[in-house]
């Protein structure tokens, strides 16, 4: 069907700089600018390759002879570039249409990163692998990852443009207590239950279930005995259901019902922990599922089709509309669950990226429930982890020159050694191509443990590299072979079954679905809570201990009058409220925690602050000073809060430590002393929905 | 959580690197990278690290340029940052700490490049006529001449250095301003400045003008101070070993003589009428003149001669520099120009030998006197009172008019100034006459450094969001034709009178003889009553830490000491300089407040001035919840009481 599309990334030659893994060029605008003829692919790489070429040469050659790398060009004309290396992989991103900054480039940069990490898990922890993973030799499968990278940063864009919960980052929660609790209360004992006690499950466990209704979490529920799952791979599997079943917000303004008057939430539901799983029966079902695929490119094609600002002067790599579209990778068979990596955090430990599969299913459009399994082999993934950190330590060690304390911790290499010829063993009896890892296997043992032999030293490093990659080759093969981007492995929860679970969802929500649709635009309204708050404007409160944002909804489309009003006047707010996060942003990045600032005919403020448990406001500590080239601030590519949360609880051991963010906006005309009372109270308002824990 | 825990280590120093590198030197294959490095700042760094880094830069801003076909501006490292320029092949890379705001940085570039031209010329042409050493020399000068500031908050602002006029009677700068309006009567002087111990006592220039002139006078000064110190004893009889007139020949961009050579009177509507220049509309409006001089009247002058005169001077200037220099009839009486520098003082013996028993000490000092306290001044005085009541009402009113006639001297002494000025402006009212055509730059001849200009200024003004009150990247004298000019200098001590004269103003003897015989008495008094007033005494420490910066002037005041500080002090900069380039590219941003656990800063500005505010006392115990009864949140009205009595008005 296609013997090319435009792309996302774009490996780098194989010609000039060997060990450079690949760039990325993002920013959609330019993508489908930039995109290549159909029927010329490798000219299009070529292209692109010669043109960025002087400057991939030229960050090698900084790293290694000054040991430091570009981060970032701007131009008079406000292009700015962005380079990010992770590993050996070198990330460029470019804005073609000035209106991004370096710090949004940055993000997206972090945020592709982790998307690849979360369809990639470990395997990015070899570049030799994820490099492969990343540019397969077959040009079809090639497109089809690159397309569907592209399209899930595309995703990540609009809703970082579009929704208030992406900008901040926290998960944002649909305020019905009511209806959250009987839906909790449903996904625990009816679907979840039922799901893992099936015979058609395949070994596989619904560890996690949710329901979102656009990018808002209606229900959220996790078994007993599986770990949290955090906000950053919450976030992460949003955006990736987004991709799927993209929201088309035009479309669904149109519903003009008017919702119940939700003031300012009174009730909240706070579950109990969730029970232990009863068996109970099944019912099972069948309905469609994925169908709203092709909707999805056509509208994030007129995206991108706005003005090309940015363009490479070449009109050979100019594509026509048509043979765009025609590009469309074809939409995967729906009941195959896709393979994510999450984090996982048990009582032995964390473990990142272990494998999970993740199955979408849409109740109707704009509702998606969502069912997370742990797969049956994943206990692999924890034993390679484990070894894969022990021969990262071993070798950190022998290159630091501690080859003396890399012996000393002599038993524990025992112990590594005689684990890992257990592990080899026990792969021996599966399926599993073992032969390369044992050898080398071997070759390591021979030369670390024989008498005589060169033992611990310098030497070894090599050879813990290559065990490394080893590892992760298996890993590869246990979780991602058969199974790329959309592609299935033949053991999941059986398609009959999967239809089952939405039927039932869907019979037990059919009443509410419009009401949901509807009240996902409108949780909070700002006219709530103007008679309390005379003047102000705006406002999101953050818990970033739980992930949860709650914050009046913005909808700025043309046809639905927001309170904001219409037009210039909401864009404006809109804007104002996008800016202020980014600044304040700035200001935490240097340690500030909190920011008041009087731009034009308004006010802002911004707060951050941190709690006990039962509310008592702990003492600010002096933030962390950041470099200029640290990870963005936020929860999904990297979670800072979590950092921070972490290292304020040195000081308050056997403590919970919880944080939280308060930014307001306000007319300028309003005294500051009401504006800070203002904050204060607001802030006393919101603490407590926002303590209805995620579960 | 290490890796956030890690504090960044402010580096003073302003500049880390310097490099300018001539592309078109190195184009073959063969060809060795250090054959276009020009300057290389230190200038001890290793010659591979040299080529490493030029070449290296240089190459990748360049593929970058082509990309976006756009000259690259900023370019980052993880742990450095350069601001860049690229004209034609030449590339100039200035790195800093990446502590330093990217408005600071670039504005430091550009400032650098700027002076070099203006003393030197274009940049090619200088390169063609003197030796790379020679430049070489020149670029370290005026490197350390910029970095010379003695806080960081001098190199975040890049201020300009004023003298203390909370110190100074008031009448002093009046002195200082009338010096130069009497020498303005003359047509061929465009305007000038008066210098003591390099600060600026009073100017009739835009502060970045002004900065390139002080160069100049620092270096004499230097020169000065070594064979015979300044602090020597003035006793009758001793004169200076040097010659107290020197004479140079700059170069002015069109632009910036346009506006010396406008009256200020009709430069609001110039402005105005001329917005098609590019260059023109890029320019903020600090680059106005800052005072009203007599001059607006030339012709109550009864030695001006026919106010026509200055047209035929524009025909004269030769389309190369190399004529400008062989062109003896022009420049005849100067020697500077086959001595090897622009920049060595050439001196001038304007005044007969006689002139030099003037400046024997008795009298002057008499006439020093007389001029502060004579009757002659306080008729001046009294109606200075009444105009400072009238400006006082005006006070509030932030209209632009205002800000033109603000005076270089600080918040005290400045209204005096100003008020004096409007005062004379009110009495020269009726006989002010239209302003001569003639007197319009119009169809100068200059000429350019390169073909293509139109296209570069074009392109330069589609970047629309220059940072309104910062100079814009456009300004860069590199990009636009330059006019030679000279520059003479009347030294007295540590006093000096600087003078942007058009080139033949040395060869008009009567011109000459005029402004030195009319100011040198003047200057002298001027001279003795600075010396007698403590200079850079540090203003009142409170418990508190300031910074005042004024954006049309370039002056700052604060109560920081030039001391590596303690915590608070390192706060109060870091503060200011996240905030500064913060209003910097916020233009609708008015006030802040930031706090973090240990300090709370507070910055406020208007189109003229920014201030910055930091109560000091113990830690603030507090959650960082919301809550009004916050101290942080009193700064404002604190800072409004506090930097009462420094001058800064915040209300």
């Amino acid at each position: 069907m296609l013997a090319g599309s435009c792309s996302t990334i774009i490996p780098h030659g194989h010609s000039r700089a060997e060990n450079w893994g690949y760039e990325e060029r993002f920013q959609w605008r330019i993508w489908l600018s930039v995109s290549f003829h159909p029927s010329q692919p490798p000219a299009f790489e070529d292209s692109i390759n010669t043109l960025f070429a002087p400057i991939i040469i030229s960050c090698s050659t900084m790293v290694d002879r000054l040991g430091d790398s570009y981060t970032s060009f701007t131009t008079e004309n406000n292009h700015t570039y962005v380079l990010h290396q992770f590993e050996e992989c070198l990330y460029i991103a470019v804005n073609g249409d000035r209106e991004e900054d370096e710090e949004d480039l940055k993000r997206k940069i972090y945020v592709m990163k982790k998307m690849i990490e979360v369809l990639f898990g470990m395997v990015t922890l070899s570049s030799t692998l994820i490099r492969k993973e990343l540019r397969p030799q077959d040009t079809e499968q090639r497109t089809n990852l690159w397309k569907y990278l592209q399209s899930l940063l595309e995703t990540y864009s609009r809703l970082r443009e579009q929704d208030q919960s992406f900008l901040v980052e926290a998960v944002e929660r649909l305020i019905h207590p009511t209806l959250c609790e009987q839906c909790i209360e449903f996904l625990e004992r009816r679907l979840v239950q039922q799901i893992n006690s099936s015979v058609e499950r395949a070994g596989e466990e619904v560890l996690h279930a949710f329901i979102l209704v656009h990018t808002k979490l209606l229900a959220f529920y996790s078994s007993r005995n599986a770990s949290t799952l955090t906000s950053s791979d919450l976030l992460a599997l949003i955006v990736m259901v987004q991709n799927m079943y993209p929201s088309n917000i035009d479309l669904e303004d149109t519903a003009p019902e008017d919702v119940e008057n939700t003031s300012a939430p009174d009730i909240f539901y706070t579950p109990e922990p969730s029970p232990t799983n009863r068996d109970s029966g099944t019912d099972r079902d069948s309905v469609n599922s994925g169908r709203h695929e092709e909707s999805r490119h056509e509208e994030s094609y007129h995206v991108g089709s706005g003005t090309p600002v940015f363009q490479f002067l070449d009109p050979d790599i100019q594509m026509a509309e048509d043979s765009l579209r025609s590009l469309e990778a074809p939409p995967p068979d729906p009941s195959n669950p896709s393979r994510v990596f999450l984090e996982v955090t048990l009582k032995e430990g964390c473990y990142p990226m272990m494998p999970h599969s993740m199955y979408c299913l849409p109740l109707w459009p704009g509702i998606t429930l969502v069912l997370l399994t742990k797969i049956p082999n994943s206990n692999l993934a924890m034993s390679v982890y484990v070894f894969l950190e022990a021969f990262a330590k071993l070798e950190k060690r022998l290159s630091e020159g501690l080859e003396g304390s890399a012996a000393r911790g002599q038993t524990s290499i025992q112990d590594l050694r005689n684990k890992l010829d257990k592990f080899i063993r026990a792969l021996g009896t599966s399926d599993i191509q073992t032969s390369q890892l044992q050898s080398v296997w071997t070759e390591f043992k021979s030369r670390a443990f024989t008498r005589g032999g060169p033992g611990f030293s310098r030497d070894l490093v090599p050879w813990c590299r290559t065990m490394k990659s080893q590892l992760c080759g298996v890993y590869r093969q246990c979780f991602i072979t058969e199974n790329t981007v959309g592609g299935g492995s033949p053991q999941h929860l059986s398609p009959s079954l999967q239809d089952r679970a939405l039927t039932m969802v869907q019979e037990k929500l059919m009443d509410w679905k419009d009401f949901l649709l509807v009240k996902s635009k409108r949780n909070i309204t700002m006219v709530s809570y103007l008679e309390e708050f005379p003047g102000l404007i705006h406002f999101i409160y953050v818990d970033r201990t739980a992930g949860q944002m709650i914050a009046p909804s913005l909808n700025i489309t043309d046809r639905a009058t927001s309170e904001l009003g219409k037009g210039p006047l909401a864009h404006f707010i809109k804007g104002k409220v996008w800016g202020l996060v980014n600044t304040s942003r700035i200001y935490l990045q240097k340690g500030y925690s909190t920011v008041t600032l009087r731009d034009g005919d308004y006010f802002f403020c911004y707060f951050l602050w941190f709690e006990n448990e039962t509310g008592y406001k702990l003492e600010v500590k002096d933030l962390p000073i950041l470099p200029n080239d640290s990870a963005p601030i936020g929860m999904l590519a990297w979670d800072y809060y979590r950092k921070l949360l972490r290292y304020y609880s040195k000081s308050h051991q056997g403590e919970v430590v919880k944080c939280y963010e308060l930014l307001t906006v306000h007319l300028g005309v309003i005294p500051t002393e009401y504006i800070l009372q203002h904050c204060s109270q607001l802030a006393r308002k919101l603490w407590e929905p926002s303590r209805i824990p995620l579960l | 959580m290490a890796a956030m825990a890690e504090i960044i280590v402010p580096d003073s120093r302003r500049c880390i690197n310097f490099f300018l590198y001539d592309g078109s030197k190195v184009k073959g294959e063969g060809d060795p990278t250090r054959a276009g490095i020009c300057y290389f700042y230190p200038e001890e760094t290793p010659l591979d690290k040299q080529e490493l880094l030029c070449g290296q830069l240089a190459g990748v801003s360049r593929c970058v340029s082509e990309l976006s076909s756009s000259p690259v501006r900023l370019l980052r490292l993880r742990r450095s940052k350069f601001a860049i320029r690229m004209k034609d092949n030449f590339l100039w890379a200035l790195s800093c700490s990446m502590e330093m705001p990217d408005v600071s940085i670039c504005d430091f570039l550009d400032q650098l490049i700027n002076l070099f031209s203006f003393y030197n010329g274009p940049i090619r042409q200088s390169y063609q006529i003197y030796s790379q050493e020679h430049l070489a020399v020149r670029w370290t000068q005026y490197l350390s001449h910029l970095q010379g500031g003695a806080t960081e908050l001098h190199h975040i602002f890049s201020v300009l250095s004023t003298i203390d006029s909370t110190h100074i009677d008031p009448l002093l700068l009046l002195k200082a301003a009338l010096i130069l309006q009497a020498c303005q009567r003359c047509p061929l002087v465009l305007a000038g400045c008066v210098l003591y111990c390099g600060r600026v006592v009073s100017t009739q220039m835009p502060p970045d003008l002004t900065v390139k002139v002080m160069v100049h006078e620092m270096e004499t000064y230097k020169q000065d101070q070594r064979p015979n110190g300044l602090s020597s004893s003035s006793s009758s009889g001793s004169t200076p070993l040097s010659s107290p007139v020197t004479s140079t020949t700059v170069f002015l961009t069109a632009t910036e003589l346009q506006y010396l050579r406008s009256a200020p009177v009709d430069r609001e509507s110039r402005s105005k009428s001329t917005q098609s220049t590019p260059k023109e509309s890029n320019r903020p409006r600090k680059s106005r003149l800052l005072s009203r001089t007599l001059s607006d009247t030339p012709t109550t002058d009864p030695l001006d001669p026919d106010p026509t005169h200055c047209v035929p001077l524009s025909f004269h200037y030769p389309s190369t520099p190399q004529s400008t220099i062989s062109d003896e009839s022009l420049f005849s009486p100067s020697p500077t120009f086959h001595t090897p520098g622009p920049l060595s003082p050439s001196p001038i013996k304007v005044a007969p030998e006689t002139s030099d028993h003037n400046l024997s000490n008795g009298k002057l000092s008499h006439e020093g006197e007389e001029g502060v306290t004579g009757s002659s001044y306080d008729h001046s005085f009294h109606s200075i009172d009444g105009g400072r009541a009238e400006s006082g009402l005006a006070g509030g009113a932030r209209s632009m008019q205002n800000k033109d006639l603000r005076h270089i001297n600080g918040q005290n002494g400045g209204s005096i100034v100003l008020s004096g000025e409007r005062a004379g402006a009110l009495r020269f009212r009726g006989q002010e006459s239209p302003e001569p055509g003639s007197q319009r730059v119009g169809n100068v001849e200059v000429f350019k450094e390169k073909e293509g200009q139109g296209s570069k200024g074009l392109l330069q003004a589609d970047t629309c969001d220059v940072p309104p009150y910062s100079p814009s990247p456009g300004e860069n004298s590199t990009e636009a034709p330059l006019l030679p000019m000279s520059l003479y200098q009347h030294r007295v001590r540590g006093l000096v009178l600087a003078l942007l004269v058009e080139p033949d103003f040395h060869s008009n003897t009567a011109a000459t003889e005029e402004v030195y015989h009319s100011s040198l008495a003047s200057l002298n008094g001027l001279e003795a009553h600075l010396r007698t007033t403590a200079l850079g005494a540090p203003g009142p420490h409170g418990p508190y830490t300031f910074a005042h910066f004024d954006c049309i002037q370039n002056t700052l005041t604060t109560n920081l000491s030039g001391r590596p500080g303690g915590a608070q002090e390192c706060s109060f900069v870091r503060a200011t300089s996240l905030l500064h380039s913060h209003f910097s590219h916020t233009e609708a941003l008015q006030e802040a407040i930031v706090r973090s656990a240990g300090a709370a800063v507070y910055g406020t500005r208007s189109v003229a001035q920014e201030t910055y505010f930091l109560q000091q006392g113990g830690a603030v115990r507090n959650s960082g919840i919301p809550n009004h009864q916050d101290s942080a949140f009193s700064l404002p009205s604190k800072a409004r009481h506090r930097l009462m009595k420094h001058g800064v008005n915040l209300l």
